[in-house]
């Protein structure tokens, strides 16, 4: 309904629509945030951001985070799966009652990998566990950037949509600062399971759209009708008529 | 130019709209400054964007994010997530610690503060102080009168926001432009779209006429950066 009001508004109005920089919001592709956050029973206390930017069915990502265990290869993914949840895992996905959640407890909310967010080379699924080809987060701190990274039609849609997740795996549940301990991983028999359990996690949403609807007039001014008179004929000889196309489309939207 | 206070009273603000050459800004200048009249909050004068008028053919490359892929960011500085709990601007007299969450709604839009002397901060994207843009929004006003961010349009670039955050960090970030845009040209991209060089802020208001139908058109954003910030 509002892309249909904003369409509107460029169809009648292009140039009045540039002249207020609505065009570079028409004009970009589509990106989805995601707040990553601590996985439930990870024992993390780390936070981050990443971004997707899907052109086509090329994706750019970029991500930051703190709170990693320091020098080891976190492996990192975009989950999705359509019949996944589309979220983040809740402690009520530990299936096996240990209090951590494994990568396929969690797959239920996000389903399967279906990009490996690898420094170099592939970044298919089969690349999830190349562990010499994942940041490993110096200090705690792991930042990521890689573009051109090619996506099926399928997987650009989903991410387009809101329902891609972000994973960064690799914990300490023991605290010794490296990946150890007798359970071994649910995805490679011969890692520990502290080295692909998921730590951050976090659904890619797109922003809000539109404006906010923050006042009720209470002390807004008194109406200067000469202004306004001066005003609006200078609104209809602007020509462009996107601004009265707008208004008019928004009252329809309300 | 991108702000002014109603310090400067009508006379400026006539000046101002009589000197626009631009027959579109003239039109959304004066249609807002004439439904100011005398008291309503303080506007920035135009959208910050309206100043040039590209021809129609011509690319919106001025406003657009550069390609993420020609360029490898510089990672800036951030801090661990933790929640904004005070938020102060001394320049425009805010102080609220009434913080409540806002979120996407179930028609796309996101939530606004219950009351006039809240302060809503954007549970999806990151807190104050994570790289990317934190996101914060209050009532101009109620029906009943003003509201935490009355003042808003009057912020002026360089003007200091201070953050204090649930980590007992207190966050100083500074203003680097003010602009009043159409709700139905809201640049979301500028406002949410993550920037991973530094940490952003952006404060969101209304502004602008206030309508026939009780509805203020446009909103005031306000944009800074992370400045300097004290461990807790």
């Amino acid at each position: 309904m509002r892309k249909q009001s904003k369409f509107v508004g460029a169809t009648f109005g292009a140039i009045t629509l540039l002249a207020l920089g609505a065009g570079p919001a028409l004009a970009s592709g589509s990106s989805v945030n995601a707040n990553l956050k601590p996985i439930p029973g990870s024992g993390v206390e780390g936070s981050g951001t990443a971004m997707v930017s899907v052109s086509g069915t090329t994706i750019t990502v970029t991500m930051a985070a703190t709170g990693l265990l320091a020098g080891q290869p976190h492996a990192a993914h975009i989950h999705f799966g359509a019949d996944a949840r589309h979220e983040c895992p809740v402690i009520g996905d530990d299936t096996n009652k240990d209090g951590h959640l494994n990568t396929s407890e969690g797959a239920p909310a996000y389903g399967p990998i279906v990009v490996s967010l690898t420094k170099s080379g592939d970044t298919s699924p089969a690349s999830a566990l190349a562990v010499k080809r994942f940041d490993t987060a110096p200090g705690g701190k792991l930042t990521y950037e890689r573009g051109s990274i090619k996506v099926s039609s399928a997987v650009a849609a989903a991410i387009s949509a809101g329902k891609a997740v972000v994973v960064i795996h690799g914990v300490d549940y023991n605290k010794d600062g490296k990946y150890s301990g007798t359970v071994k991983s649910d995805l490679a028999p011969t890692l520990p399971t502290e080295a692909t359990d998921p730590a951050l996690c976090g659904a890619l949403l797109a922003a809000p759209v539109g404006g906010m609807a923050t006042g009720d007039g209470g002390a807004a001014g008194g109406v200067n009708s000469g202004l306004l008179i001066i005003g609006g004929g200078a609104l209809v000889a602007a020509a462009g008529t996107g601004v009265i196309a707008g208004r008019r489309s928004r009252t329809a939207v309300r | 130019m991108t702000d002014s206070t109603s310090r400067g009273g009508r006379r400026g603000t006539l000046i101002a709209a009589a000197a626009s050459a631009v027959l579109c800004v003239v039109g959304v200048g004066a249609v807002t400054l004439g439904a100011r009249g005398t008291d309503g909050p303080p506007t920035p004068t135009v959208a910050a964007p309206s100043i040039s008028v590209p021809a129609p053919d011509a690319a919106p490359a001025p406003m657009a994010p550069s390609p993420r892929n020609s360029t490898t960011p510089r990672f800036g500085r951030f801090l661990p997530a933790s929640r904004p709990t005070v938020l102060d601007i001394p320049s425009i007299g805010v102080h609220s610690a009434a913080f409540v969450d806002l979120d996407v709604t179930a028609d796309g839009t996101i939530s606004v503060p219950g009351t006039a002397d809240e302060v809503g901060f954007y549970v999806g994207g990151p807190t104050p102080g994570q790289l990317g843009p934190a996101v914060i929004a209050a009532h101009v006003d109620s029906t009943q009168g003003p509201g935490v961010f009355y003042r808003l349009g009057a912020i002026k670039v360089g003007a200091s926001i201070r953050v204090s955050r649930a980590d007992g960090s207190v966050l100083r970030f500074v203003v680097d432009k003010v602009a009043l845009y159409p709700k139905d040209r809201f640049p979301t991209d500028q406002v949410y779209r993550s920037t991973f060089d530094r940490a952003e802020i952006r404060l969101v208001t209304c502004g602008g006429t206030f309508d026939k139908v009780r509805h203020y058109l446009d909103n005031v954003v306000v944009f800074g950066h992370l400045f300097g910030d004290e461990k807790p």
